[in-house]
């Protein structure tokens, strides 16, 4: 990855899934800034650390609130977020503002693959091919980065 | 009363007209239909003829009757829409059919096919208006009856359809909530499994580690995908190996050795997913560490097909072969070995014209054949 490391905050209440989920996050390039176990603590660290990627799980410590923390970090600071979740169908159409999702149970390999593809489309503002395997992106994202008139076999 | 004198005229002229030697008349005479003859020419349209049978019908007398409008036979209970419909056919001199609630001179009720048509003299002048009735009260009653057994029997068809709804509805949320629990689960043990193998510096410990992980990520891989189509009970075998396949490859950073997919489209039942992904994952693992060594190039086949009723799994590499390398610990085909004989299935393990060949026959259904 080229220049400053992206800021990932992590929203996760298993907090070995969160740990395990930073060295990942951190062997792609990216700086930990922080983790969240409930959407108020997640809320607030938004709101102060203004992290490049959320990473937001849906069920939290205080319920299945990870859909309103994406809503609201997109609302208040214009926060990427990224879903990783075991409920892919139940998010919103609109994914709530976030750039996508990643089912659980996801892979070693797969989370890395999704995350340095991500790291791409943030500094350049432009997907460098279709996602790769595991990570489905929001419709305004894939828009926003060029996937809309990309041919399916690049 | 001039109006009756008026109406007994036209009566008598009709009469006159229709003389006891004419069949027609002595037909509507004696026909054991009711029927009436309105005089249209009269203001309200006054009755100047009515058949004994309407007499019997409506329980009135001929005097009563001749020179009124047959609205007499109108009541409380009678629908005022078909009143206006009736009233509307009348202006409008047009035939009309219909069923209406009529009542007799003693009050009681009927149900009264109507039918009213205009008569036309050569001028196409309406001078008469001829109407005949008909009791279908029993008709209607079968009719109430039978619209109130068929509205019972949906009501109670949809109060179980309701019933049965909700509780699939129950079922359905149930089965998310288990299977988001066993994803979960499944990611914090792939988590504990990454940690620890983070901590360990032993080779040994470290590759077992390893290889745990990726027995629970086939699994998690086919947990991924379970439960994803409209149909809960089956299980897109060829997407799934998609999946495995390409994370595997990805993982083990090989960029010299080529994987080629050839995946028909298969459907095994849910429950035999789970050993049929460790089965797959074991195989391919295997040529994947051991067909290569020492950066040697060369190509994975992966296909799925469909042969005598079987599916047929292969997985063949171009690589060193059965004999040239001590191949994994001995646990993965012990695995194989163990689960194929839990999905019925056969293994055969043959030397390729280089490297390693293992297809698999699964049964469609349990049975070989």
């Amino acid at each position: 990855m080229s220049g400053r490391a992206l800021d990932v905050l992590i929203v996760e209440d298993e907090v070995l899934l969160a740990t395990e989920l930073e060295y990942l996050a951190e062997e792609v390039g990216y700086h930990s800034v922080g983790l969240a176990m409930s959407s108020d603590e997640a809320v607030d660290l938004a709101n102060s650390l203004h992290p490049d990627l959320a990473l937001v799980d849906v069920h939290l410590q205080d319920g299945p609130t990870g859909v309103e923390v994406v809503r609201k970090i997109h609302d208040d600071c214009g926060c990427v977020a990224l879903f990783m979740t075991a409920n892919v169908k139940r998010l919103p159409d609109d994914f709530a503002g976030a750039c996508g999702v990643i089912g659980k149970p996801y892979s070693e390999h797969g989370v890395k693959m999704a995350l340095a593809y991500l790291a791409v489309c943030l500094e350049e503002g432009h997907a460098p091919g279709w996602p790769p395997v595991g990570l489905e992106l929001a419709p305004a994202f894939a828009e926003r980065w060029g996937l809309t008139d990309m041919p399916r076999t690049a | 009363m001039t109006d009756y004198l008026q109406s007994q005229r036209a009566s008598d002229q009709l009469a006159a007209e229709h003389g006891i030697d004419d069949p027609f008349a002595a037909a509507i005479r004696a026909t054991r239909m009711a029927m009436i003859v309105t005089d249209a020419t009269q203001a309200d349209n006054p009755i100047i003829f009515a058949n004994d049978a309407f007499l019997r019908l409506t329980g009135y007398v001929r005097s009563e009757i001749i020179g009124r409008n047959c609205r007499f036979l109108q009541g409380p209970e009678t629908d005022p829409a078909s009143v206006a419909e009736l009233r509307g056919a009348i202006a409008d001199g047009e035939d009309i059919a219909m069923d209406i609630l009529n009542y007799r001179k003693d009050g009681s009720t009927f149900w009264n096919a109507l039918y009213l048509s205009p008569v036309r003299n050569k001028q196409g002048q309406i001078i008469y208006f001829f109407g005949s009735q008909l009791d279908v009260s029993d008709k209607k009653r079968t009719e109430d009856h039978l619209r109130e057994t068929r509205s019972d029997l949906e009501a109670a068809v949809e109060a179980r359809t309701r019933e049965l709804t909700q509780a699939l509805e129950q079922k359905t949320a149930l089965l998310h909530e288990v299977d988001h629990r066993v994803k979960n689960n499944l990611q914090l043990i792939s988590s504990l499994l990454l940690l620890q193998n983070r901590r360990e510096k032993e080779p040994g410990v470290k590759a077992s580690l390893r290889g745990i992980l990726e027995r629970v990520n086939a699994i998690a891989t086919v947990h991924r995908r379970l439960f994803q189509s409209a149909d809960v009970e089956r299980f897109d075998v060829s997407a799934f190996v998609r999946d495995l396949v390409s994370d595997m490859t990805g993982s083990a950073n090989r960029e010299e050795i080529r994987v080629r997919l050839d995946l028909e489209r298969v459907d095994v039942a849910a429950s035999k997913a789970a050993p049929l992904a460790l089965v797959i994952s074991e195989l391919f693992s295997n040529a994947l560490r051991h067909a290569f060594p020492d950066g040697r190039p060369g190509e994975i086949l992966v296909s799925i097909t469909r042969l005598n009723g079987d599916f047929r799994i292969e997985i063949a590499d171009d690589g060193v072969g059965l004999s040239e390398t001590a191949r994994s610990s001995g646990f993965g085909l012990t695995i194989v070995q163990l689960l194929c004989q839990q999905l019925k299935a056969r293994s055969e393990t043959t030397a390729a014209d280089s490297g390693t060949r293992v297809v698999i026959h699964l049964p469609v259904n349990g049975v070989h054949h």
